[in-house]
């Protein structure tokens, strides 16, 4: 086995020298600097929510292919918010929650949550003005119904789990 | 921010998706970075980073055909990196344990989840220029120590285990 070699941030090129690095380190954590970076974003907004759309009409189209649709959730996910779009951001959220636990328990998501969850990901992400109030409302339903449904399927598997272990003792037979 | 240094550095940002490019280069420019280069996926980055100095890459996780861990362990491994100690931003919506788990064995310096915010992202920037890492060589990882931490916070010294002192050396 080779030696581990610990390399220390001196002996290696860094971004700058250590006390430009700490000029530009002040510059950026400046209030000056974080209200601009605020306004960009609030800017970026409308081109953003645009995007948001293309991805929710790939989001709709995508249903059936679970892979697909996980990817454009998480798409969704990770711009929504910032877009301005807070709800849809939200229910985004729920759904890919949902595929990450379902692909933790090995089972295949089911149709109904997927499909609920995308059609309210597209009301929220079209209707702006009602999205933020009933796009809460929304989020927080589905959050129940995910719950519930990730909750039915850990007791299923723990039960398969469970009379998989009955049936190996009962095979079981002592030397 | 004229005058910060800022303005010198190099930027490559590796997205797919083209609206956070903009945001992103648009961010970036805000605070003074203007030398900013773009890229698609993983394998457009390691075109760009075959003929141009690079300070700091952004990266995102799922693209394709190069996916931002296929790219993050090709910089950091590769006999052909032109810099394998480059800080890299791994930026991603895929905020579960084991991805991000994976990020950091694959050699990424910061995480930064998405949605960003203009502080988040600066943060991090300026969180690897304040307290840059040493980078640790072995036969399974390259890349910035990722007990960085442990060692922070409770721990002063060098070595972490008595029998360390076998088999660790500090260039």
């Amino acid at each position: 086995m080779a030696k581990t070699q610990i390399i220390p941030p001196d002996s290696y090129p860094q971004m700058a020298g250590k006390s430009d690095a700490a000029k530009m380190s002040r510059a950026l954590r400046s209030q000056e600097a974080i209200q601009r970076g605020a306004h960009v974003i609030e800017e970026a907004s409308h081109a953003l929510r645009e995007g948001v759309r293309d991805h929710v009409r790939a989001l709709e189209t995508a249903i059936g292919d679970h892979q697909l649709t996980s990817e454009k959730a998480h798409e969704i996910l990770g711009f929504a918010a910032t877009a301005g779009l807070a709800a849809t951001g939200r229910i985004a959220d729920g759904l890919c929650r949902y595929f990450d636990e379902m692909e933790k328990l090995a089972t295949a998501p089911d149709m109904e949550v997927i499909a609920l969850h995308v059609s309210a990901i597209a009301r929220a992400a079209y209707a702006e003005d009602e999205a933020i109030r009933m796009g809460d409302m929304v989020a927080k339903e589905l959050a129940v119904l995910v719950h519930h449904k990730l909750a039915e399927t850990k007791a299923g598997v723990e039960e398969a789990l469970t009379l998989q272990g009955r049936k190996r003792r009962s095979q079981f037979t002592p030397p | 921010m004229p005058g910060t240094g800022l303005e010198t550095l190099k930027v490559l940002i590796v997205e797919d998706n083209q609206h956070m490019r903009m945001l992103l280069r648009s961010l970036l420019g805000s605070a003074g970075l203007h030398d900013v280069q773009e890229a698609g996926d993983g394998s457009a980055a390691l075109n760009v980073l075959a003929t141009r100095r690079c300070d700091l890459i952004l990266c995102d996780l799922a693209m394709k055909p190069m996916n931002g861990l296929e790219l993050t362990r090709e910089v950091r491994k590769s006999k052909k990196s032109a810099n394998p100690f480059v800080p890299i931003i791994m930026i991603s919506g895929y905020t579960e344990k084991h991805r991000v788990e994976a990020a950091r064995d694959a050699g990424v310096t910061e995480f930064l989840a998405k949605p960003i915010t203009a502080q988040s992202l600066y943060s991090r920037i300026a969180e690897i220029m304040e307290r840059p890492r040493a980078f640790i060589r072995c036969d399974s990882y390259f890349g910035p120590d990722r007990r960085r931490k442990a060692i922070d916070n409770h721990y002063t010294g060098p070595w972490r285990r008595q029998d360390d002192m076998q088999d660790l050396e500090v260039r």
